[in-house]
């Protein structure tokens, strides 16, 4: 049997075994360890493994990942939510569908200092669910705005899976956390312009909020010092390259922790939550990292991504065609996957095909751009039924809202994702300017 | 992303009890050696930017600081179940259904987990051997092998206990927490 053959069934009983409810890190690994055995045989795996763990767990590169997702935590700790909220409410409230509005704008703010999105949906859903139910929004459009807006979590930089990818592709983060500025940004308003429709075809789902005076919306502002100090400090510092991203994450946990000390009041309990909800995070996400290298190098030595390469490149499918074939493939999955493990499975195979084709933008332009679409269709599949998490979520936290309501209040902003991927597609521009900008500082 | 932490998965039996004290005790540890890893940053950065002072190769005493946490952390997660699965197949199928896959998976973790236990043994006494020292400090890289093949060893007793659970669970029928659904 050939490696190609081998690499094939490989593949297939990885999907049988997710099927049937086995961890995807740990289906992985089986698989990998199992091929690369038949392929490279067990010398060669007995001695790969003695330090492979180790390596992975060690990797400079990955190191950045806990940190984040600790500063994550602090961030949750640190009452900054409420401020959030009610600063973007200060500002938006007044419109019609200005609540659900500000609840978007609360998670950007949420989003640009931390890098997940059940967490962001979770903690601006505590502040911003009582509010819209006060205000009579609908059930649809309450929770739907939370779980999408969500997603910004992961959308607007840090991004832990924009890091993974990153480290996959050999691109280099503080640049994939420019590229993914603007179209994160994008994102926030194309949600709140999706919430402005939604009102003006119903206008009782969204009803407008108390006008704030200007003296208000000013001090509002300044009580979001904490956020605006981190993100400039933590992000500014990556993008015009004072820091490292590990270092901006070791900072940026350091500042929330202070934060959360002083401003969240946290205690010892608290501490222990946010150091055991990171290790838990944590543990999960290495779990897949260690699965997916030992999958990868089987995966290498079956020679499968370059024969995939190959195919595609000789197919005589023009390369948008196979690129919309991909963000199909990647919808599909986020039906039942979450991003990271997506992420992971598929990007080993997905570059080299990527990268021998022929787009309009070539080179590290190409990891940032594909990064970005690839970014963004993951992320879909935390919103879409019928394991959309981050719909689960918030619906979890909405009571009196049925599962259905949540979903259908999903759409408009599914709709506004579709519409900003074929911009981005479109032009490569939305992606690429910020790098460029701050490259040539 | 399937993340957080479900807290409710507390056992109740005695060597349940035990082994989760254990886990949150090691996870609590590796917890405070990453918080002390982001304060090395912080006090490297600022001491480079304001005092001119970098600490040379502090990167790569915080990967390896790092690393150690994330050993710490395996059996805590293992623990709440917090491995992310594919339940999307499964969803409507009978609880024994559920249960039995959760057995084979975790007699999946459980045989991975003995084997790379067992290789990072030989991976030590090569690092110990050789003298492998990180590029930058020169910290001798076998040091922390033996608490890592410690949380390793670790993290295979828990997943042995997870599986007892799994079939404990099939036995009764139902699960003895409801978190591991995701969403629930």
């Amino acid at each position: 049997m050939d490696g190609l053959t081998i690499g094939l069934i490989g593949f297939g009983v990885m999907l049988v075994l997710l099927v049937v409810r086995v961890p995807i890190g740990v289906a992985m690994l089986a698989v990998g360890v199992v091929g690369y055995v038949s392929i490279a045989g067990e010398v060669a795996l007995f001695s790969y493994l003695k330090t492979e763990t180790y390596w992975r767990f060690t990797a400079e590169t990955l190191s950045v990942v806990p940190l984040f997702i600790l500063m994550g935590q602090f961030a949750a700790k640190a009452g900054l939510s409420s401020a959030l909220f009610a600063a973007a409410n200060a500002w938006l409230g007044q419109f019609r569908g200005g609540i659900a509005m500000a609840a978007v704008g609360g998670c950007a703010g949420f989003g640009a200092i931390t890098g997940s999105s059940l967490a962001t949906a979770a903690t601006m859903g505590q502040v911003a669910l009582p509010e819209l139910k006060r205000y009579n929004y609908s059930g649809a459009l309450a929770t739907g705005a939370l779980a999408a807006g969500g997603t910004l979590g992961i959308l607007i930089p840090p991004s832990v899976v924009l890091i993974i990818y990153a480290v996959m592709v050999e691109a280099n983060v503080a640049t994939l956390f420019q590229a993914a500025f603007i179209p994160g940004v994008l994102a926030a308003l194309g949600y709140i312009l999706a919430i402005a429709i939604v009102v003006r075809i119903f206008p009782e789902a969204g009803p407008a909020g108390p006008r704030t005076t200007f003296a208000r919306k000013w001090q509002a502002i300044l009580d979001i010092w904490p956020v605006l100090v981190i993100f400039l400090l933590v992000m500014g510092g990556i993008y015009i390259g004072i820091f490292t991203p590990t270092e901006g994450a070791g900072v940026g946990a350091t500042g929330t922790f202070l934060i959360a000390v002083m401003r969240g009041g946290m205690k010892w309990k608290d501490f222990v939550d946010a150091i055991l909800g990171t290790a838990s995070t944590t543990a999960m996400i290495f779990l897949i990292l260690l699965g997916a290298s030992i999958f990868n190098a089987f995966l290498g030595f079956s020679q499968l991504p370059i024969f995939a390469a190959d195919f595609f490149a000789n197919s005589g499918l023009s390369p948008m065609v196979i690129l919309i074939g991909m963000i199909v493939l990647y919808i599909l999955l986020g039906l039942v996957m979450d991003s990271l493990s997506m992420i992971l499975l598929t990007v080993p195979i997905f570059w080299p095909i990527v990268a021998g084709l022929d787009f309009p933008v070539q080179g590290e332009d190409l990891k940032l751009w594909f990064g970005i679409i690839t970014l963004i269709v993951v992320e879909v599949g935390l919103i879409t039924p019928p394991v959309g998490l981050n719909v689960f979520v918030i619906n979890s936290m909405a009571k009196d809202v049925p599962m259905i309501e949540t979903f259908k209040g999903v759409l408009p902003f599914f709709l506004s994702d579709a519409v900003r991927v074929v911009f981005i597609i479109l032009f490569p521009t939305i992606t690429l300017i910020l790098p460029r900008l701050l490259e040539t500082q | 992303m399937a993340e957080g932490l479900n807290d409710n998965a507390r056992p109740t039996d005695p060597v349940g009890r035990v082994l989760y004290s254990i886990s949150r005790v090691l996870a609590i540890a590796g917890g405070v050696l990453l918080c002390i890893m982001a304060l090395l940053t912080t006090l490297s950065v600022t001491g480079r930017s304001v005092l001119n002072l970098p600490v040379p190769g502090d990167f790569e005493l915080v990967a390896i600081g790092t690393g150690l946490a994330v050993f710490s952390f395996l059996p805590w997660c293992q623990m709440n179940r917090g491995n992310v699965i594919v339940d999307f197949f499964m969803i409507a199928a009978p609880v024994r259904a559920k249960t039995v896959c959760d057995i084979v998976g975790g007699v999946f973790y459980l045989l991975i987990a003995l084997l790379l236990t067992w290789r990072m043994i030989f991976g030590a006494l090569d690092m110990y051997n050789y003298a492998e020292k990180s590029m930058t400090i020169n910290f001798p890289r076998w040091t922390t092998f033996p608490p890592s093949i410690l949380m390793l060893a670790f993290l295979v007793v828990v997943i042995a206990y997870t599986v007892g659970r799994s079939i404990a669970e099939t036995r009764a029928g139902r699960f003895f927490s409801d978190t591991d659904e995701p969403g629930a």
